[in-house]
């Protein structure tokens, strides 16, 4: 990019702010249709070929009986009849999806919201223990990601060995059903490297001013983050938080390479995209799978909307929709 | 097949109304199909070594075939079958596959595999394979596969660690022998590493054992073979052995993965555990310690239980446009003496009596080692099973976790067993 | 403030995230020993060092599966991704410009449509995908893998980069009208550049998830010759025959190094990003 104008904020913010004195709209509910359109093309080509009529197809196979070699078979409402009443894996995997989403979601963006604020600074070396901390998130999902984790939760292995040093005996983590569910947990926390790197550049976006102007006002570090950081990274939050749960729910790798496949010890790791898996491709049932992923988007969809709903109190944008004022 | 291409026009809607909006033209139909060249695919599941050999065999055959260009891939096994499953799915599988005794009902019950009694298939020659391990092919009066290799369940050991205990289970042990055996070789070690892999995890054991009583795993019809009390019988002696410390701990068996490297045994946790003849060489690399087979422990009356399992088989697509080319290598793969040389024992003995015979002869080290057994073996063995049914696939994982639910103590043996045989019977339909 | 406790402060910083990287590096460490351990304890032994060192595991890696060197997934592997990224940067910004600052019709129910194709298991679309293009020939090509991200059917990134555009000042642009820009150019000149840690991030993203993806590229590539490093990978590795454990750990840690150099390139642009107000030098 040779020819990039760099915008000279101030005279611009400037001039924004003399359009706002004046009471001009300054450009909302402007509609821009073509202009628009034009930008979308690529998107909407993508969606129209390759969204929509995948996601039309597997919605007519939620409500058949379809074993991908023979035509499917209407079943009506069959399937999702069948999920609740009659299928206790299911249930189960509901349970540890769930739980998985209740503790893993929350703790990984405090872990990397954490890390990301220890980082924002100018201090020396900030820039190595960045690239460290995301080092785990460069392994993914891969046969050596999980055969290093079940090394380490191993009976023997150095997690064990350090509990056992608090007197805390624990079996092998990865191969017993009451830990193999934290252990995966553990390993999405582990990888907190892409929440952070966001986070991060969130922070970057903060005016440093507004930072300088209340610690010249008095305001302690805690206070700062309540009324400057949190309000300021809220989009960034959001995205985070909403991003984060849908993957959440939708937690399939992890599972499926520690649990070799199945859904780990004694049922223990049975999450939910993990036996809809195990129903589609290797029982054949894939009317019943993409039943599974249908409700599995309902879930999901309310859970967002929910959020979004939400956003609205506690998420400040500075555009269109956006109701915050930041100065 | 109307309701099949009636499914398909169904699922290619959605293919075909965007593709007609986006302007992308669709090119179905296959390039140049008589006359000249032809081209097959050909795909197997197995690791990077048995790839380079199975290449060699490709490699032989199309020298010897000038006019037919194989396209070979292949993937582990997990991921196979998902491909496998997608392709098919798609319409289009490749033209010679491989296929596993526990899927063959799978694909071959609902017409993705061709009748090999008919048509091109006649051509490949089962002459000099024995005709109880080629019956194994047949599903339902047709013969949907032929075997590829042919192994033997066995118990894989440390002869060091059975001797020091005063066992020598080459020459045979009755259960309770076994139980005896085990607990002194955990005994000797502390109880740190155990003598057997617990095997109430296990669907082959399983089967084994019910044939030494005379009865079996499914039967013709597709049903279970055997009642919750065999299966109560069964669990009550893995049990016994877990009690005893003689078998693994909850956890290490929770642990236990079919990859040799990944086992019990090939981490040095166990000193024997149940698996196939064929990988011998494996664990004992794993392992790092001189390793023997064995045969299964039997009950008094020392009924084997044994038959010759086809280790896996090899199938032609019934979508195939390519019959004719894909039947001759079949054929080649299964009969011809210099892909035998070429191929060893990484899957099992040879199909072909006279090429095993051949290579036999000239067997040395573990291969040598395989060949005896399974001659020592041969004259004990029985009939083979029927093909398992439509939804055999999950049975293993479902023997699994139940188990499991006992061997950590969260659940009776009872309650295992009838949550078992509720699932099996709601999963073979 | 005396320059004492600034001096502690700074240690106890250092210290702090020393101990972080301590955590947190440890399972790399132990896979970087892993991949010298002889066979029979790679998997065995779960003591960090080995009692001997083997290399092996890169010399027989390297020679890669079938024929066909390592060298030349990882060829596949940079292509893939380097693609991947280049679509996905240009494709995802535009849609990301239009829902984030432009007003249209249908604005809210489009955005609410592309949140939604997130939320779907794409286990159960796979399938109908793979038909569209298995008729349109493309199987056996790295076309299925590039042309999806082409058409920002990443929704992720559209979302985020949006995220980011929302967050820039509008008086920005809206300056940039006032002085007589058009939306084009407003969204060449003055958004683009100020989303920079965004479509960083992007960058970042595809290229580390496209280097590690398995399901796709394992779907939609059947020739060896084609295979990327994720499925260069598990040929090392069978469950149902015997496996090269050592080959798989060195080949997996070598597969590390160019998403770690990529990462260093790039973060650096992630941090020089240009800050939005302007005030930082």
């Amino acid at each position: 990019m040779t020819t990039v104008r760099t915008p000279d904020p101030p005279v611009a913010a400037e001039a924004a702010a003399r359009a706002r004195r004046q009471g001009r709209p300054a450009g909302r509910r402007r509609k821009s249709q073509p202009e628009a359109f034009a930008f979308l093309t690529p998107w909407l080509l993508g969606a129209v070929a390759l969204t929509v009529g995948p996601m039309v197809v597997s919605l007519y196979l939620s409500f058949t009986d379809y074993d991908l070699f023979t035509s499917p078979k209407w079943v009506g409402f069959g399937n999702f009849a069948h999920m609740f009443t009659d299928d206790d894996r299911y249930l189960q995997s509901v349970k540890v999806t769930l739980i998985y989403v209740l503790v893993s979601v929350p703790l990984k963006l405090a872990v990397s919201l954490l890390v990301a604020m220890l980082l924002n600074t100018r201090r020396g070396g900030s820039g190595f223990y960045r690239a460290a901390f995301y080092a785990p998130s460069l392994l993914g999902a891969s046969v050596a990601a999980a055969l290093v984790w079940r090394a380490l939760f191993m009976g023997g292995g150095p997690v064990n060995e350090v509990l056992a040093f608090f007197g805390w005996h624990t079996p092998s983590w990865v191969d017993d059903p009451q830990f193999s569910l934290a252990s995966i947990v553990l390993l999405g926390v582990w990888q907190f490297g892409a929440p952070m790197v966001i986070f991060l550049a969130g922070l970057k976006q903060i005016p440093a001013e507004l930072h300088e102007a209340a610690a010249i006002d008095g305001a302690g570090a805690f206070r700062r983050f309540r009324h400057i950081t949190l309000p300021m990274l809220s989009p960034v939050i959001f995205f985070n938080l909403v991003m984060e749960a849908i993957h959440a729910f939708q937690a399939f790798t992890p599972a499926f390479v520690i649990g070799g496949g199945r859904g780990g010890p004694a049922d223990a790791d049975l999450f939910y995209t993990l036996y809809l898996f195990e129903v589609g491709f290797q029982d054949f049932r894939m009317g019943y799978a993409s039943a599974m992923a249908w409700v599995l988007l309902a879930v999901i969809a309310i859970v967002t909307a929910i959020v979004f709903r939400t956003a609205k109190l506690w998420v400040f944008y500075d555009d269109v929709d956006g109701k915050g004022e930041r100065r | 097949m109307r309701r099949t291409s009636e499914r398909r026009t169904l699922v290619a809607l959605a293919a075909v109304v965007p593709l007609l909006l986006t302007g992308v033209a669709a090119c179905g139909s296959d390039p140049g199909g008589d006359g000249g060249d032809v081209t097959i695919t050909f795909v197997w599941w197995g690791s990077d070594g048995r790839a380079n050999l199975t290449k060699k065999a490709v490699e032989l055959f199309q020298q010897k075939n000038p006019k037919i260009k194989v396209q070979t891939s292949f993937s582990a096994y997990a991921a196979y079958w998902e491909k496998l499953a997608t392709q098919t799915a798609g319409g289009k599988p490749p033209d010679v596959l491989n296929v596993d005794t526990r899927y063959l009902a799978e694909y071959g019950g609902r017409n993705v595999l061709a009748d090999l009694n008919s048509g091109a298939g006649k051509a490949i020659s089962l002459a000099d394979i024995n005709p109880e391990l080629a019956a194994t092919g047949v599903y339902q009066g047709k013969r949907y596969a032929v075997p590829w290799a042919q192994n033997t369940p066995a118990m894989l050991y440390d002869p060091a660690a059975f001797t020091a205990a005063g066992a020598d289970p080459a020459k045979g042990l009755t259960w309770d022998q076994y139980a005896t055996a085990t607990e002194k070789v955990s005994a000797a070690g502390g109880f740190a590493a155990r003598g057997v892999t617990d095997f109430g995890i296990l669907d082959t054991p399983l089967e084994i054992w019910l044939r030494q009583q005379g009865k079996q795993f499914y039967t013709p019809e597709g049903k279970l073979g055997f009642t919750a009390d065999d299966l109560r019988r069964y669990w009550q002696l893995a049990s016994r052995f877990r009690d005893t410390k003689a078998a693994s701990p909850a956890d290490v068996t929770a642990s236990y993965n079919t990859s040799p490297e990944q086992s019990p045994l090939g981490k040095k946790l166990t000193s024997s555990e149940f698996a196939y003849d064929n990988l011998l060489p494996a664990y004992q690399k794993a392992n790092g310690k001189p390793l023997n087979v064995a045969p299964y422990p039997t009950d008094a009356n020392g009924n084997t239980g044994q038959y010759r399992r086809p280790s896996m088989f090899l199938s032609v697509a019934a979508r195939s446009q390519q019959q004719e080319a894909a039947a001759k290598l079949v054929d080649f793969l299964v009969n011809d003496p210099e892909v035998g040389t070429i191929v060893g024992t990484d899957r099992g003995l040879a199909p072909n009596l006279k090429v095993r015979a051949q290579l036999a002869a000239s067997a040395k080290g573990a291969d040598k080692t395989l060949y005896d057994y399974e001659a020592g073996l041969e004259p004990k063995l029985g009939a083979a099973p029927p093909v398992p049914p439509k939804g055999a696939g999950a049975i293993q994982k479902l023997l699994q976790r139940t188990y499991e639910e006992v061997a950590f103590g969260r659940m009776s043996i009872d309650d295992a067993v009838s949550r078992f045989m509720s699932e099996a019977e709601k999963g073979l339909k | 403030m005396t320059v004492l406790p600034r001096t502690a402060r700074s240690w106890g910083w250092h210290v702090l995230c020393l101990v972080i990287v301590a955590v947190v590096l440890y399972p790399l460490v132990w896979l970087a020993f892993a991949s010298v351990k002889p066979p029979d304890e790679i998997l065995s032994r779960l003591a960090l060092l080995p009692t001997r060192f083997v290399f092996d595991g890169y010399t027989k890696g390297w020679e890669g599966a079938a024929d066909v060197g390592f060298g030349r997934f990882f060829l596949n592997s940079f292509l893939v991704a380097g693609l991947s990224v280049a679509a996905n940067v240009l494709s995802c910004s535009l849609a990301a410009y239009a829902f984030a600052r432009l007003n249209f019709r249908f604005r809210g129910a489009l955005f609410a449509f592309m949140i939604t194709t997130l939320m779907l298991p794409y286990h159960v679309t796979l399938i109908p995908q793979y038909v569209i293009f298995q008729q349109a020939g493309l199987v056996n090509t790295f076309v299925p893998l590039i042309l999806p991200k082409l058409l920002a059917t990443e929704a992720f990134f559209v979302f985020l980069i949006v995220q980011f555009m929302r967050g820039i000042p509008r008086e920005l642009d809206e300056a940039a009208i006032i002085d007589g820009c058009n939306v084009y150019r407003t969204f060449w000149h003055v958004v683009l550049p100020l989303s920079k840690p965004a479509l960083v991030t992007t960058s970042i993203f595809t290229f580390i998830w496209t280097w590690n993806d398995f399901f796709t590229q394992m779907v939609y590539l059947n020739d060896t010759e084609k295979f990327t490093v994720p499925l260069g990978l598990r040929l090392f590795v069978d469950t149902s025959s015997e496996s090269n454990f050592g080959a798989m750990f060195a080949m997996s840690a070598l597969a590390l190094v160019p998403i770690v150099l990529f990462f260093l390139a790039f973060q650096r642009l992630l941090v020089e990003g240009v800050s939005t107000s302007g005030l930082k030098g």
